[in-house]
């Protein structure tokens, strides 16, 4: 009775294991294997799904334009995405599949930083050292924010934001245009690597640095919390006239509705750069309504709404800080694949990558969806391999992003 | 009224009433573990179910907020019995442990289902008890707080009269207590079980309720969380005794709030589960546990 059941699910099991993962792949069969790693389960999964669809959107127009020519060869480019879920051990499980089953030339992602971290340790740390076993994948790396990631291998390039920058500029922003607002209160999510690392990367070296402001209450939680009572009766108390409140939407949401039953009104509400998306607007637009955040993108040019409208029609997908990278670094790597000279096998597979990987340690400036972007020298001291990029502000107003501030180049496009 | 004492009753008022909804849901884990001892995992995704199938009517109809409140509750039950059939029903006796797995997966299940429909973006939710907190002498009081304790109570009281004045209650009890005894006596076993899992149902709805109203919104994180308190609140009060869930939670909901206080949120849940590995060492049945005969 139960054999034709044992012998269907060995069969199933041994097509599994025996299927090759790079079927459909490199140059005989016209396509050119690129991979993403981001959450797409799990309470992380709206910023996962989100660069997925704009990194969906950015292969679609490649590849409905024509593709792109390797070996004097028109190709398609093909994404394979894998999820992280948010997770250490997924994500690790995750890097050696890209690596090792789909074969991918280079991969996009992680979304966590706590995800990065591990998967970055993994990598060959010195070029060209056979004595190092590390994985030689190549990283473009759109969503993990943490300072100093790329730092962890050469294989590592980073077009996120640069939050000490982007922090430094807000604490004198408000020093220059509010020097009436003297007392700073902060939370952040203690569990958290990003919105830790902001806080203490980020925005205590730049009050500190400015001396213009006295920190008189710094309260933490964690990221999925659902109490936040305690916390905010101690910002209450503190009645500063800055908020800093360095955390993701899931725990934003509540904490500010708690700041609201408990009658705290800050002067001004600086938030995390990851806020600055739809979610924030779907949960909680009324209790967050004048959060103003530091940001790399808003709809603000004919190019970055025409990219945001295109990203929600297709796929659903958000634009926001953190998934447009996705779209530029797709776009932009189709270019350096063309210029790399690959030769698209799974012989060449290594080569290929180290090829690729040295294109783009050479990129320096390229466009993005809102400006130019700068991709920082391999020697460089601070943040090898990460960019600088145009900085804007905006603040939450009438359930909608809006620009608080931008540079006057970019107000004129 | 020193700051550090008056500090400290006013996180012991929002404790004790926090403390009700933890109890809540503890009460929920033990009556199913007392009835069908065994372990129903997918509890917590039931009343997140229920937490998120409430705004369907609000979101589609602009419904009030008492159809929210019904529509979670039925949801809620109809998931239950789904756990039930699914996860229960069918497995054998002495596999006491399969249900284990059963319904981590039907949590993982659910818990995914409403990821992949909403993106992982939570919800908002009404928030019918008001924005902002009433002013109660000295102390700053949640309204939905207070709501919190006003039906918990009215719950505790209802589940004490079922079960100690009505058929069914009696019932349960004998299943609970000895059921090849009470099938011997008459007593459908599979009638009592489908109905604990419709009584923790309802349960289950109210909780998933009022767990949104207080964040503001679903999400979907809330199954993990509700099911670890659960569990953390069960064993506290005893295994299977349903006064201890409830003292297991006002207890749980004291100790975090005031350690939060005190010593800040990353000392919150070493302290809490300090003081439960302490009690479990001196009373291994939890606070109101059977001791080992």
């Amino acid at each position: 009775m139960r054999r034709p059941f044992v012998f269907a699910a060995a069969t199933l099991l041994a097509a599994c294991l025996l299927w090759p993962g790079w079927v459909g792949a490199f140059q005989s069969e016209g396509t050119v294997r690129i991979g993403g790693m981001w959450p797409l389960s799990g309470p992380a999964a709206f910023f996962g799904k989100a660069a997925y669809g704009l990194a969906s959107l950015a292969v679609d127009e490649i590849n409905e334009a024509g593709g792109l020519v390797v070996e004097g060869k028109r190709v398609k480019l093909a994404l394979h995405a894998q999820d992280e879920a948010c997770n250490a051990e997924q994500g690790l499980a995750v890097v050696k599949r890209l690596a090792t089953v789909d074969k991918v030339i280079f991969s996009l992602g992680p979304g966590c930083s706590s995800v990065a971290e591990p998967v970055f340790g993994t990598l060959q740390k010195k070029l060209g050292d056979a004595s190092d076993s590390g994985l030689q994948l190549l990283f473009f790396t759109d969503i993990a924010t943490k300072f100093g990631l790329a730092k962890l291998s050469p294989w590592v390039f980073r077009n996120t934001p640069d939050e000490p920058a982007m922090y430094d500029f807000v604490v004198k922003y408000l020093k220059e245009k509010h020097p009436d607002l003297k007392t700073v209160m902060v939370s952040y999510e203690s569990d958290f690597a990003h919105s830790a690392a902001t806080w203490n990367l980020a925005v205590k070296p730049a009050l500190e640095r400015h001396k213009h402001h006295q920190i008189v209450e710094v309260v933490d939680w964690r990221w999925l919390d659902n109490e936040y009572g305690a916390q905010v009766t101690r910002l209450r108390k503190a009645n500063a006239d800055v908020y800093f409140s360095l955390t993701h939407t899931p725990s934003t949401c509540p904490s500010m509705l708690e700041l609201k039953r408990q009658r705290v009104k800050p002067k001004m509400v600086i938030g995390i750069t990851s806020l600055a998306g739809t979610e924030v607007l779907q949960q909680c637009p009324d209790v967050a309504a004048g959060i103003i955040a530091p940001s790399n993108f808003a709809p603000i040019t004919p190019r970055a709404k025409q990219v945001a409208d295109k990203a929600w029609e297709r796929y659903k997908a958000d634009s926001n800080i953190h998934s447009v990278p996705a779209y530029e670094n797709v776009h932009l790597m189709k270019g350096l694949i063309e210029k790399a000279a690959i030769k698209n096998t799974e012989d060449t597979l290594l080569a290929d990558r180290r090829k690729l990987r040295d294109q783009l340690a050479k990129v320096g400036t390229f466009q993005g969806v809102v400006g130019k972007i700068t991709m920082r020298p391999e020697d460089d001291p601070v943040k090898p391999r990460d960019v600088d990029k145009d900085m804007i502000l905006v603040q939450i107003k009438a359930a909608k992003w809006d620009v608080f501030w931008a540079p006057e180049h970019l107000k004129r496009n | 009224m020193g700051t550090a004492l008056f500090d400290g009753t006013e996180q012991l008022i929002n404790g004790l009433m926090y403390g009700c909804f933890y109890a809540l849901v503890g009460g929920g884990f033990t009556l199913l573990f007392g009835v069908l001892r065994r372990f129903n995992l997918a509890y917590g995704s039931t009343i997140m179910a229920g937490a998120y199938a409430g705004l369907i009517p609000v979101y589609l109809f602009k419904a009030p907020v008492l159809v929210l409140f019904v529509t979670t509750i039925v949801v809620s039950v109809l998931v239950g019995l789904l756990v039930e059939f699914c996860c229960f029903r069918f497995l054998r006796k002495g596999h006491e442990l399969a249900p284990l797995m059963t319904t981590i997966g039907m949590l993982i299940v659910i818990d995914e289902t409403i990821v992949h429909l909403t993106d992982a973006v939570g919800l908002k939710y009404p928030a019918p008890f008001g924005d902002e907190s009433l002013a109660l002498g000295p102390f700053l009081i949640r309204p939905d707080y207070l709501a919190i304790l006003v039906v918990s109570i009215a719950c505790f009281s209802a589940i004490f009269w079922l079960m100690h004045r009505t058929r069914f209650g009696r019932a349960m009890r004998a299943v609970a207590e000895r059921p090849e005894a009470a099938q011997i006596l008459g007593v459908s076993v599979r009638r009592v079980n489908v109905l604990t899992f419709v009584l923790t149902s309802v349960m289950a709805g109210i909780i998933g309720f009022f767990a949104a109203v207080s964040v503001g919104s679903a999400r979907p994180e809330m199954a993990a969380w509700l099911t670890g308190k659960g569990l953390v609140v069960m064993v506290l009060g005893g295994l299977g005794s349903f006064p201890g869930a409830i003292l297991g939670g006002l207890a749980l909901g004291v100790l975090e709030f005031e350690a939060v206080w005190f010593l800040g949120s990353s000392y919150r849940d070493i302290l809490a589960f300090s003081i439960l590995f302490l009690i479990l060492m001196v009373r291994p049945g939890g606070l109101l546990g059977s001791r080992p005969a």
